[in-house]
């Protein structure tokens, strides 16, 4: 399993130098100079000259970039040129509060969204199903800040009992992160509800009921189980998705967080911050898309043999798993759940 | 993998998770905090590396200058207790005594001349350097008096020694921290440099050997919270005890809380619509003319700034000193007038043009007023939106039309004018591509002269010069609003927005 990982990790090293060309050409295509926004509108032409040359942005794109890459391998991002402090510091000082407050929307959205779900479809086209229904998809309609202005409002204006914005204590944490999670409520609960639903009918569920397995057993061994599979790939995609949604939630919540960062540095033309900054929400992406991967293998046990035979080299058990979906259709065929033996 | 270990690891992930929100968990104190909204975060603490407001007014409270301006704009002594011209070419400051440095170093003569060397040095790449250009010498008598020579007599010198890049800096503190200065700086001000938190905020606590005694507040914290709405919600449920930059959208329902008070003050800048005067039909007197007597500028004032402006005078707003006090607002909306202009002008069937304006709110919409405006005299304006840097370049070397600008200026007449219409500056800032002898000599004469009533009198002539010739269609000067709570006293705002907060109480 450990070497899986490793070689997992060792796959986002190229996607990381493919993510940065594409965005070094996407912010030095964008028109404007941060020369000019350092100096004002005071400035003459040589001294945005003389910066420019400073800053090293005279030199070609290719150059420019190759010297960022070059830097950034030995763990020098460079300077931010609104503040001048080195990149790696600014990203440092804000990252634990980014990784905070996305870990816990996601928990949040779980949490919530999973068994919303679960309810929605035991209860199906009851007036709970409706109303889980309709409920979803108003807090999928609700654009993110929106729902933070209107959170605030709440529980910080009309009931004052959190506060509206700011960072340091865990009453700081409930309001964004619930924000940021409202979406991914809304898609987990729908997605699980409809999961479910297409389980509770399959034969096998049939068959182990017929077994006389209790109503409970049923439900949490074999339908939950089997149902957790796409909703952990929905959840592992809108994980990506809410980061582009902290970003905008940070800046209301004036939340001291990367995406916040990042749009202050974006509005100046802060090319080294800008750089980094997406680096690391790619790399969060592809750290995500990872253990998303490795819980597949806890949850769905054909997926988890699949790694042990690559790791023992069995060539003859691999090209058994790798016909698993003829496998999979006669086990299904049969009544029978993978799971449950 | 059993269901028990899969739970066991959903417990201990939470657990972490729950761990990690508490570590950055603040102590609340019972110190007497004061707590300030910006709208962004400081970039730096060093004075001479800062271009923006939110970082001066956070360095405001740590440092001290020579020289500063009053509420009014008058020049009064900082760290210097008086200063003398033995010939116009020769200033001689003498300092106050016993004036303490953070780091408790006393202040002498010796960190002014290391101030204004190394922001005159081309290393520091100060944006500050051109308000020490004239000074070519720096000499300290003794310890407590230093004289300043300048290339040629200029008038203009203490008000530029009195803006936020001149912070006396200690020379000591700037060695030992090199690279690290802004996160460790050393000033003479009343408040010293506690934290900062990137991004979130700055801590400042009182100095207690401040010369004029320590401050009643123990405390300033100084918040970043950039959307409007959330600063309004954060100073209405008292999370915060001064918010700068109020929006003025909100102004009618906050202004009635009984809990706040409402500060404004005529702030510094003016907001102009900049001709091009090398692009037809602006090199026209007349057009020009006519389109500053369409423009209804009370009309914008009202539905873009809530009434909380006034008409631009001309060039200068009214906090600036050298502004002429016998001026009436620029071009009153007078449509009939414009159209006659127009047609002297030989374009009696109206004609196209374009604006170009930076994305801004307040700025697209004023030019979009401009805009109907002028379609009622038969002027048809294609607007363009430009992003701010390109905006300011481009205009730097010359735009294809009429241009929507903001100027701040130093606090004194020659920092509003000479940048923008004198010869030496085209190409970069100004940016109407226009300079004519007359001007450049009452500009050049405007610095030169140091005697007081001669230089009003010099810019008196200048204004009326640049009014009647219509570089701008002139449009706003605006104010500067904030918002404290009741229980806030002594708190005054600046034309220049730059704001101490040493007299400030916090009442129980």
């Amino acid at each position: 399993m450990s070497r899986y990982i490793i070689k997992r990790l060792l796959y986002l090293i190229p996607v990381l130098f493919g993510v940065s060309i594409i965005i070094f050409g996407i912010i030095h295509l964008a028109p404007g100079d941060p020369a000019q926004v350092m100096l004002g509108p005071r400035a003459s032409e040589q001294d945005i000259i003389q910066l420019r040359e400073e800053l090293g942005l005279n030199e070609s794109l290719p150059v420019q970039y190759f010297t960022y890459i070059k830097n950034a391998v030995q763990g020098d991002f460079g300077n931010s040129i609104q503040t001048g402090r080195p990149v790696f510091e600014e990203i440092k000082s804000r990252f634990p509060a980014t990784l905070k407050l996305s870990v816990l929307g996601m928990v949040l959205a779980i949490v919530i969204g999973f068994p919303l779900g679960v309810i929605a479809a035991l209860n199906q086209d009851t007036w709970i199903d409706k109303l889980s229904s309709f409920l979803a998809l108003v807090g999928f309609s609700i654009p993110n800040f929106w729902a933070g202005l209107m959170l605030m409002l709440l529980f910080a204006s009309i009931f004052p009992i959190l506060p509206s914005s700011g960072y340091g204590s865990w009453k700081n944490l409930v309001l964004p992160s619930l924000a940021l999670a409202i979406q991914t409520i809304a898609v987990i609960a729908r997605m699980t509800r409809s999961s479910m639903l297409e389980i509770i009918r399959k034969d096998y569920i049939k068959t182990a009921k017929a077994k006389g397995i209790s109503a409970k057993l049923v439900l949490v061994r074999h339908i939950i189980r089997n149902a957790l599979i796409p909703v952990v790939t929905i959840a592992g995609l809108y994980f990506g998705h809410s980061l582009g949604g902290v970003v905008v939630t940070e800046t209301v919540f004036s939340y001291p967080g990367i995406g916040r960062l990042l749009v202050s540095a974006i509005r100046s033309q802060d090319y080294p911050v800008v750089q980094t900054g997406v680096l690391v929400f790619a790399a969060g992406v592809g750290v995500v898309n990872l253990i998303v991967d490795i819980i597949y293998g806890y949850l769905d046990p054909r997926i988890k043999a699949q790694y042990r035979a690559i790791k023992e080299n069995d060539q003859e058990k691999l090209d058994m798993i790798g016909n698993e979906s003829s496998i999979d259709k006669k086990m299904k065929e049969e009544g029978e759940d993978v799971d449950a033996k | 993998m059993s269901r028990k270990k899969l739970v066991s690891m959903m417990l201990i992930s939470l657990f972490i998770i729950f761990a990690l929100t508490l570590t950055g968990q603040a102590q609340e104190g019972e110190k007497e905090t004061l707590t300030v909204a910006q709208v962004a975060d400081i970039t730096t603490l060093d004075p001479q590396k800062a271009n923006d407001i939110y970082s001066a007014n956070v360095m405001t409270q740590i440092y001290n200058k020579l020289v500063k301006m009053d509420k009014e704009m008058n020049i009064v002594g900082d760290l210097a207790k008086s200063w003398e011209n033995p010939d116009d070419n020769t200033w001689i400051f003498n300092l106050k005594e016993g004036i303490k440095f953070h780091n408790g170093q006393d202040f002498t003569a010796e960190d002014v001349k290391f101030t204004i060397e190394r922001l005159k040095d081309p290393s520091t790449a100060s944006p500050g350097k051109w308000l020490v250009e004239k000074i070519t010498e720096v000499e300290v008598v003794d310890d407590y008096t230093i004289k300043l020579i300048t290339n040629e007599p200029f008038a203009p010198l203490l008000s530029n020694l009195a803006r936020y890049e001149m912070f006396i800096l200690n020379k000591e503190a700037v060695e030992k921290y090199g690279e690290n200065y802004a996160d460790n700086p050393v000033g003479t001000g009343p408040f010293m440099f506690e934290e900062h938190i990137y991004g979130d905020k700055v801590i400042l606590s009182k100095f207690e050997d401040y010369y004029k005694g320590p401050s009643d507040i123990e405390e300033i914290v100084y918040r970043a919270i950039p959307e409007d709405a959330t600063r309004v919600i954060e100073i209405e449920s008292g999370g915060i005890d001064i918010m700068y930059n109020m929006p003025v959208q909100e102004l009618d329902r906050l202004g009635d809380a009984k809990n706040l008070n409402v500060i404004e003050t005529l702030g510094q800048s003016t907001l102009y619509m900049g001709f091009n005067f090398k692009v037809e039909p602006f090199d026209n007197k007349k057009v020009r003319q006519a389109l500053n007597y369409a423009v209804d500028k009370k009309g914008i004032i009202d539905a873009v700034f809530y009434g909380k402006a006034n008409p631009s005078y001309g060039p200068l707003s009214p906090s600036i000193w050298g502004f002429d006090k016998t001026l009436e607002p620029a071009y009153p909306y007078n449509p009939e007038k414009a159209k006659k202009l127009l047609e002297e002008a030989g374009y009696p069937d109206g004609l196209e043009i374009t604006a170009f304006t930076d994305p801004r709110t307040t700025r697209k919409n004023v030019t979009e007023l401009v805009q109907a405006y002028l379609s009622q005299i038969g002027v048809k304006v294609d607007i363009q939106t430009m992003e701010w840097s390109r905006f300011l370049s481009e205009t730097a070397s010359g735009i294809n039309g009429m241009f929507i600008l903001g100027w701040t200026g130093t606090g004194d007449a020659d920092g509003g004018l000479y940048p923008r219409f004198h010869s030496s500056n085209m190409n970069s800032s100004n940016r109407h591509n226009w300079a004519t002898d007359e001007l450049d000599t009452l500009l050049e004469k405007g610095r030169t002269t140091v005697n007081t009533k001669e230089r009003k009198e010099i810019y008196k002539e200048a204004q009326r010069y640049i009014i009647e010739e219509a570089s701008d269609i002139f449009i706003a000067v605006t104010e500067n609003i904030a918002v404290a709570t009741n229980n806030i006293k002594g708190f005054e705002l600046y034309p220049s927005n730059i704001n101490p907060l040493y007299n400030v109480k916090i009442e129980k």
